[in-house]
């Protein structure tokens, strides 16, 4: 199993794009995803967009990104790296 | 309670308002409703798991195969970053955690896919109305859009159509709304059974109109019946019987039996008129919504149309509104049907508790609020169309409108004024029509009752509706059930406001009609009667047994006991002298009122 510790940088936080973005890349790999809030403990199945989106996490919210399986390192690097770079979405207008 | 709500048990009673009588025997078939979509609750067995679940996932493909497409066009179109919401809900298609949940809810609750489709994403939204963040909040709504979207497909599999029942199924829902009354298959209808709604709510006018037994007011009846489960429904006792067993239901279909043959001996008095014994003349007219029953006028013997509810033309259709083709179409339908007896429209009764038009929003205070004769001032292209629809349409007979919930004198002039603009455009553009279309005034509003005198001098008949007068004069909420014992017909407020109207109406030598549920009770109808009212207009269904009702007292002397009742000081005061006098008045008729308690 791996864990990473990530804080979400972007301005929006996890709302429907960034949440799509991730589920997309989570889904990607074999292994399990599960996210998880520092502060409430409250966690969510990674691969699931109805779960992450209820985590309601905002900007300057830690998750722990915990994954499991044959591709578990990869998939915890790629997954805190979308997050830290703000999913790559500094264009956002914030419409979605 | 608890427990024994969901009991299964055989033969289980419920009592509930005895709405519209007669026997109705048949499979239970629930509906419920959200929005103006509607879900039906269909329940399956062990061995229809797997073809439903089969079902659910040919519709979550195709759901999918939609979304990609659209969500290939907005990239297209407006740019690939604005293509990400689709893809948000693409995602919860492909949600396994949601998935599951739908599933399993077929699996174990043995549902049909619609059903387990709003329920499960009822249970999500719920958790995501909890959410403190606003933003994440709203996310509620996509949840909405994807399982529409679903229940759509769902439905596009053409698995339910209500209007092609295959069994004799009785109707069980929180309501009857006249939107899924519209939609259904009247051949199979046997009963309505729901959780809500009072004497004169629009479920059990509808029941009463359409003759179908009901029993409202079951309080939890949706949740004690599952669709399939057998129901008789014995619409006069105000009972409903669960799963009834083999002995029970044989007692049901023999009193079935009588009731058609006794209804059947009651009917054939329908050639003579609707005389007192000393020989006054009455006048019995229908009120009539839906279009099937125009053709039943004739068999019930009614002297036309006392009140078209034009608005039920919007029911299954809103927020399209009717065009003035079809609309021409059905007045020149009643026109013919009516003759010489004539028929008055009702301009459309919207808004308030009836039906909200698209851009207006739902009001704190509906009954108070933007509806009937206001809304139509203030949605004139609608009016205008309205009118000249009937304006056409009186070419083929003698066509009457009458206007609905006039408070102010200004109302009348200006909607009158509007006719007169219209009949000048008309002629002016040469469109064939009869301008001899005489214009009513509804007599609902208290006000307009203490104005009568005033309303009278200028408009060409009055019609005082009952339902809506005694909901204003006594300011109770027929439908709300903590205070529908203060919904009194007989209540001496009621009476006194008749009689001035009758007086007012006399002296003005003004035609008076009188509509409403009143019309339709015969010892109501008898004390209308006796306050002085001439025409009575009401349902069809019930118009042979007022008329007999009629046909069995003297004027004379029903007129002096109306003026003792107006001295008494309640209704109930006034339905014990009814009740006392009125069986040794006419024996013939009432003699069944002696014995009840």
């Amino acid at each position: 199993m791996q864990h990473h510790r990530v804080t979400i940088s972007n301005r929006l936080g996890l709302h429907a794009r960034a949440a799509a973005r991730l589920v997309r890349r989570a889904t990607q790999f074999a292994s399990s995803v599960e996210l998880e809030r520092e502060d409430t403990g409250q966690s969510a199945d990674g691969k699931s967009i109805l779960g992450v989106l209820l985590l309601a996490a905002g900007q300057g919210t830690t998750l722990i990104i915990r994954t499991e399986g044959v591709d578990e390192e990869r998939a915890a690097r790629e997954i805190a790296e979308l997050i830290r770079q703000g999913f790559g979405e500094e264009w956002s207008d914030g419409v979605f | 309670m608890g427990s024994s709500s969901f009991s299964r048990s055989r033969d289980t009673v419920l009592r509930g308002l005895a709405v519209s009588p007669g026997i109705g025997v048949g499979r239970a078939l629930r509906l419920d409703e959200r929005g103006r979509q509607q879900f039906y609750f269909i329940g399956i067995s062990a061995a229809q798991v797997r073809g439903e679940i089969r079902r659910l996932h040919q519709a979550l493909a195709q759901a999918r195969t939609q979304l990609q497409e659209t969500k290939v066009r907005v990239a297209l179109e407006l740019g690939y970053d604005h293509s990400y919401i689709l893809d948000a809900h693409l995602l919860m298609l492909e949600d396994e955690n949601l998935v599951g949940q739908l599933e399993h809810e077929i699996r174990t609750r043995r549902v049909n896919a619609e059903w387990a489709v709003r329920d499960v994403t009822d249970r999500v939204m719920a958790a995501y109305k909890h959410v403190g963040d606003p933003y994440l909040r709203e996310r509620a709504s996509d949840i909405e859009d994807v399982a529409t979207r679903l229940m759509t497909v769902l439905s596009g599999q053409a698995k339910f159509d209500p209007s092609k029942l295959e069994q004799n199924v009785i109707i069980v829902s929180q309501d009857i709304l006249p939107s899924t009354v519209a939609e259904l298959d009247f051949n199979c209808v046997r009963g309505f059974v729901t959780d809500g709604g009072g004497m004169t709510s629009h479920s059990a006018i509808i029941a009463r109109a359409l003759k179908i037994p009901a029993v409202l007011g079951l309080h939890d009846v949706t949740r004690r019946v599952r669709t399939g489960d057998a129901v008789v429904v014995d619409g006069a006792a105000g009972e409903a019987i669960l799963r009834p067993t083999k002995p029970v239901l044989r007692v049901y279909l023999a009193k079935r039996e009588d009731e058609a043959a006794r209804r059947a001996r009651r009917i054939p008095h329908h050639e003579q008129p609707a005389e007192t014994l000393d020989g006054v003349r009455i006048r019995l007219r229908a009120n009539v919504e839906l279009v099937p029953e125009i053709d039943s006028l004739p068999l019930f013997g009614a002297e036309g149309i006392g009140l078209y509810r034009s608005e039920f033309m919007f029911l299954h259709r809103l927020p399209e509104l009717p065009s003035e083709e079809e609309q021409y179409e059905l007045y020149s339908k009643l026109a013919r049907m009516t003759g010489d007896a004539g028929a008055s429209i009702r301009v459309f009764d919207l808004g308030g508790d009836k039906l909200t038009l698209p851009g207006f929003e739902a009001e704190q205070n509906p009954a108070l609020g933007l509806r009937a004769v206001r809304l139509s001032l203030k949605v004139e292209p609608i009016f205008r169309t309205q009118l000249r629809a009937i304006l056409r349409a009186n070419r083929h007979g003698r066509l009457r409108v009458v206007l609905p919930l006039v408070s102010t004198i200004d109302e009348l002039r200006r909607a009158k004024r509007i006719i007169e603009e219209v009949k000048h455009e008309m002629a002016d553009a040469e469109v064939e029509h009869n301008a001899a279309l005489p214009v009513g005034v509804m007599i609902e509003v208290p006000a307009a009752a203490l104005m009568a005198d005033l309303f009278a001098a200028e408009a060409d008949f009055l019609s005082v509706g009952t339902n809506d007068l005694i909901q204003y004069l006594l300011a109770v909420d027929r439908t709300n059930e903590n205070v529908s014992h203060l919904y009194q017909p007989l209540h001496p407020a009621v009476l006194r406001s008749i009689a001035h109207l009758v007086r007012v109406a006399e002296a003005a030598r003004v035609p008076l009609e009188l509509c409403g549920e009143m019309a339709a009770d015969p010892l109501q109808a008898i004390a209308l009667v006796g306050l002085g009212i001439k025409t009575l207009s009401l349902v069809p269904a019930a118009i042979p047994l007022v008329k007999n009702a009629i046909r069995s007292i003297e004027m004379a002397r029903v007129r002096s006991l109306m003026s003792e009742a107006m001295k008494l000081a309640s209704s109930k005061e006034v339905e014990e002298l009814l009740a006392s006098e009125m069986p040794r008045q006419a024996p013939e008729f009432f003699a069944a009122l002696a014995i009840q308690p």
